[in-house]
């Protein structure tokens, strides 16, 4: 959404967040390093940080993978879905210390590739007990690589949004392989019980939060309505909240229906940018601002307000007895359309 | 299982090869032809997008292509 590309698109609560991420990593280390030592004073160095980046890097993946499920249940997290990303690259940059220091220690000693030592050094890719479950963490880790170097606007842009949204989607997949890699790695090394616990809650609240939103947005899109000569029946004007929407389907698409200074304003609910939800978000300096990075758009016309371009569909609104009523047929993308009155 | 590792780490090393020689050409030259936003980027900026760039250069290959028969 600029003219160039920079660095980050900073703003003054991204570098705030920026800071918290940085300090709590921080700390996170210090207070491991601290307790490890207290605890089990002949712990080597090496094996510390190891483990130290290794649970700090699981921790980390597990708030990433929560934020989505959180802020569509509760607008109040919104504002760490708008920092995800550096989340991400951090986390990033956690688990390659945790592997680079693994393959240090354990595979660059040798004559032989540390890589190939890796993949080779135990062959016991027939046992469970025993299975190489480094080499899980090296495709994991992989994973992360990809996702961190690609999470630049320019690769959205570039590589086109379907394609960036399924590298991206590869989360999961390196959270199953991170999974395997810390239990499998359990029956080969004292993994403690801390880290063991940690995924198991992990996995349990990461699962969890997912069935939930995506069983509230499937009762969204199912809800049955009223209609009125060919207007659809959304609901009493007092349910939408000031500056808010309530988001509302109509054949198959979900809408954002927006109230702000005595106004009513719909536009189709999904973000030019990357698909984002514009109606979990709100209405800053006049303009719908999508939550999760801040592209807007004009109520009224569903345009981005220049020098930007982006357009989206609108819908018309009707208003009978404090009652909003709805035109299942959408305007195309970047129409006026008259705001209601009420 | 060894020829196995040994082609697919092979592939991979060739694959990340290509990616580097690619995206330094595709950095300070190409990017510029798919995205006019690149124009006016930056040094910094465009050393940040190195990596991304290794991982995704089939992707990027394919669209410079595209944009040269257009
Ligand atoms: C090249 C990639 C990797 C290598 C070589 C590697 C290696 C290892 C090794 C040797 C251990 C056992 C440490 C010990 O208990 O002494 C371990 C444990 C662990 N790894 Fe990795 N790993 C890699 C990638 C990852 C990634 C990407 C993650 C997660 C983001 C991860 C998370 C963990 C965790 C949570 C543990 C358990 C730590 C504990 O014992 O408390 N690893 N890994
Ligand atoms: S999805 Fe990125 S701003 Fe809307």
């Amino acid at each position: 959404m600029g003219l160039n590309y920079q660095l980050v698109l900073w703003n003054k609560h991204k570098k705030t967040y920026d800071k918290i991420i940085a300090a709590g990593m921080l700390l996170y280390i210090i207070l491991f390093a601290a307790t490890t030592l207290i605890f089990n004073s002949e712990t080597s160095i090496e094996t510390l940080v190891i483990r130290a980046f290794g649970s700090l890097a699981i921790i980390m993946l597990h708030i990433i993978l929560v934020i989505g499920p959180l802020a569509r249940l509760n607008t109040n997290f919104l504002p760490i879905l708008y920092n995800r990303r550096h989340l991400g690259v951090s986390m990033f940059i956690a688990a390659l210390i945790h592997g680079g220091f693994s393959m240090f220690q354990f595979h660059a000693l040798g004559d032989v590739n540390p890589i190939y030592s890796l993949f080779t050094s135990n062959m016991d890719y027939g046992s469970l007990t025993n299975f190489p479950f480094q080499v899980l963490g090296f495709f994991a880790l992989l994973i992360l690589f990809i996702m961190a170097s690609t999470s630049h606007d320019f690769f959205l842009g570039n590589l086109s949004a379907k394609v960036w949204k399924r590298l991206h989607m590869m989360v999961y997949l390196a959270y199953v392989l991170i999974i395997a890699h810390v239990f499998l790695g359990a029956f080969q090394q004292e993994t403690s019980p801390f880290t063991i616990g940690i995924m198991v809650i992990g996995f349990i609240v990461v699962a969890s939060l997912h069935l939930t939103t995506a069983f509230k947005e499937r009762k969204i899109d199912n809800t049955k309505t009223e209609e009125k000569n060919g207007w659809l029946k959304v609901c009493h004007i007092s349910e939408i909240e000031e500056d808010r929407a309530k988001i509302f389907t109509v054949e198959n698409e979900r809408v954002a229906i927006f109230k702000y200074n005595g106004k009513l304003s719909a536009i189709h609910n999904v973000c030019k940018h990357q698909g984002g939800p514009l109606g979990e978000g709100k209405i800053i300096d006049g303009c719908i601002t999508c939550p999760w990075h801040g592209y807007q758009y004009l109520p009224s016309n569903g345009q981005s307000p220049p020098p930007f371009t982006e357009k989206v569909a609108t819908y018309e609104l009707m208003l009978e007895d404090k009652t909003v009523y709805i035109n299942p047929k959408a305007f195309d993308e970047g129409t006026e359309v008259k705001p209601c009155n009420y | 299982m060894e020829t196995i590792i040994t082609v697919f780490l092979t592939i991979l090393g060739i694959y990340f090869t290509i990616g580097l020689l690619f995206g330094l050409y595709f950095l300070f030259i190409g990017a510029t032809k798919i995205d006019p936003l690149m124009k006016d980027t930056k040094k910094n900026v465009r050393v940040l997008l190195f990596p991304g760039i290794i991982v995704t250069w089939p992707f990027l290959i394919g669209r410079l292509f595209k944009s040269k028969t257009t």
